[in-house]
């Protein structure tokens, strides 16, 4: 014990790098992956460019299609995934980025589509009926509405991609997976076990760390006359 | 001298029967159905009146209300706002000039009630401070104190205060013509009939165009001016004054529809101060009394309650008017002039 102490006390600094990574591989993940499910169910949803009598149902497809294809993009392998992406997009950063990406546009989507179809029809026709445009009404109502359920799919996102983030350091991305994987492959040698002890440790950090940001982003964020 | 020259002219001009709401041939037939839910439909509202929509499900009542503000856009036919086609016009825009009250409200829970109220004046781009009063003003009319409610949230009023503010907010920017669409429905009787009531003191000041969707034929009564009754596949059985409808039903439909008990109903039709009444004398003192104000349906009640067969009619001030005798009532009621 009081030697892995020492061995935090000597790596403090390449520790706080490797958190430091962790968390930002994850923030540009997950914000990449919310732009991109945010923008595909509002403009799912507020389409007019199919004639009326199609909306409904292009709205419907459209969105199953895409839940199917983000589900699938989950199925696979992280492993594999990463594997998969070094031959077009080499080794490091931008592919760990895009793999995550990938992985985090299920459950925010997957949520966004629920929030939004969990607004009260009653509340959506008033808004028709007191002359809302397709936009305003996503804006001013759907959105806020649906709000506190978006944000708790991010989180799990957020919660998804820690882990799988380790998986990174296979093709040479930042972040915890290094000293954990070091460790693994030199289990037995000096300081392997404390390798592999920090990396899951130091995720377990950067969750904690997540999970007081969103206290106090769900807080600020959500309208007071729906907050609990 | 010239604004009474012009508002003389401007009453004669004025042709009594001007429709607020004009709908012309107008049919809805929903998408894969054979059958039109309303079929080349005529209707006019005249400015000022209350015009209810009545009918059994299905009837078509609330497609033709939807129709006035195209939520729902009708197959043909032609919609007349104040004389102005807007069968084609811009929506979103059109239902900004028209009041929407509906069955389950619908307020937005997010927002203050302020900020519910204020919904349509923000569209229209009012400045704030008219905002702020208009919005003052409208939870007074509907009796609702500003300082207390102004910045609650929907979800901390009981339903009836909801609906309260339902139709402050359909009332908010002013607009000429109000739907409502069973806004009385979903609430306690006692409460309903409260909000009739304030409903019509309401009206008295506001003097909007209001059609109004029910199925319960005593709300219809009390509130109508006017009453339109369906039959299924959207045909207008019948479009007269209450104690028309009542006493002269159309056709077999609409004989069924109001069903028995309408002699009963037409006793609230008919204000106490119309009546042609008896001569107080001395005997009738310790006679129970009722205000001129009511209806003859309350002088019933109160002859019932009292197990009496004479009622003093009293007026505002408590000095009676003449006497209701039972025996006269069941068998030569005379008004002095036509009820409403």
């Amino acid at each position: 014990m009081g030697s892995y102490v020492q061995y935090l006390s000597e790596n403090s600094s390449e520790l706080i790098f490797y958190a430091e990574q962790h968390f930002l591989l994850v923030l540009y993940s997950v914000t990449f992956a919310s732009v991109i499910s945010l923008a595909l169910a509002l403009v799912l949803h507020t389409n007019q460019l199919a004639p009326p009598s199609w909306r409904r149902s292009l709205r419907v497809s459209s969105r199953e299609t895409s839940l199917l294809l983000a589900s699938a993009a989950l199925t696979i392998p992280s492993l594999a995934l990463f594997g998969l992406l070094q031959p077009v997009l080499g080794l490091g950063v931008t592919p760990s980025i895009v793999a995550l990406t990938l992985y985090a546009i299920y459950p925010v989507l997957r949520n966004t589509v629920a929030g939004l179809a969990s607004v009260d029809p009653a509340v959506l026709e008033a808004a028709r009926g007191v002359g809302m445009g397709p936009v305003r009404r996503m804006l001013r109502v759907q959105l806020p509405l649906a709000w506190p359920v978006i944000i708790s799919g991010i989180r799990t996102a957020v919660l998804i991609l820690i882990s799988i983030a380790v998986v990174a350091a296979l093709i040479n991305g930042p972040g915890f997976g290094k000293p954990l994987q070091d460790g693994l492959a030199r289990l037995g040698a000096v300081n392997s076990f404390n390798e592999v002890i920090t990396g899951t440790l130091g995720c377990l950090v950067v969750a904690a760390g997540y999970e007081i940001i969103f206290v106090v982003v769900l807080r600020f964020t959500t309208p007071r006359g729906i907050r609990d | 001298m010239t604004d009474i020259v012009q508002s003389l002219t401007d009453s004669t001009h004025r042709a009594p029967q001007r429709p607020m709401i004009a709908l012309e041939g107008v049919s809805k037939t929903y998408p894969k159905q054979r059958r039109p839910a309303v079929a080349e439909l005529n209707l006019a509202v005249p400015e000022g009146a209350i015009v209810i929509l009545i009918g059994p499900s299905g009837c078509g009542k609330t497609t033709t209300l939807k129709m006035m503000n195209r939520l729902i856009e009708p197959t043909t036919g032609r919609i007349l706002l104040d004389g102005e086609d807007v069968t084609d016009v811009n929506a979103d825009q059109l239902r900004r000039r028209i009041g929407y009250v509906i069955q389950q409200v619908g307020l937005f829970p997010h927002l203050s009630i302020a900020d519910n109220i204020a919904v349509v004046p923000t569209m229209l781009g009012w400045d704030k401070r008219r905002i702020t009063s208009r919005v003052d003003e409208l939870l007074h009319l509907v009796g609702m104190e500003p300082a207390e409610f102004r910045d609650r949230y929907p979800r901390q009023l009981s339903g009836g205060q909801q609906q309260r503010v339902g139709v402050a907010r359909g009332l908010a920017a002013d607009p000429s013509v109000m739907l409502m669409d069973e806004p009385f429905g979903a609430i306690d009787p006692i409460t309903r009939e409260r909000l009739q009531d304030e409903f019509l003191e309401v009206q008295r000041q506001v003097a909007k165009t209001i059609c109004f969707v029910t199925h319960d034929l005593s709300e219809a009564v009390k509130l109508g001016d006017r009453i339109a009754v369906f039959a299924a596949g959207g045909r207008l059985a019948q479009y007269d004054t209450p104690s028309e409808v009542l006493a002269h039903p159309a056709d077999d439909f609409v004989a069924e529809f109001i069903g028995s008990g309408t002699a009963v109903r037409r006793l609230s039709l008919l204000e106490l101060r119309h009546l042609e009444l008896e001569e107080i004398v001395t005997s009738h003192g310790g006679a129970p009394t009722v205000p001129h104000s009511g209806t003859v349906y309350d002088a019933v009640d109160v002859m019932l309650a009292a197990h009496s067969p004479l009622v003093v009619v009293v007026d505002d001030d408590g000095q009676p008017r003449g006497a209701l005798r039972w025996d006269t009532l069941v068998s030569d009621l005379r008004t002095k002039g036509p009820p409403r």
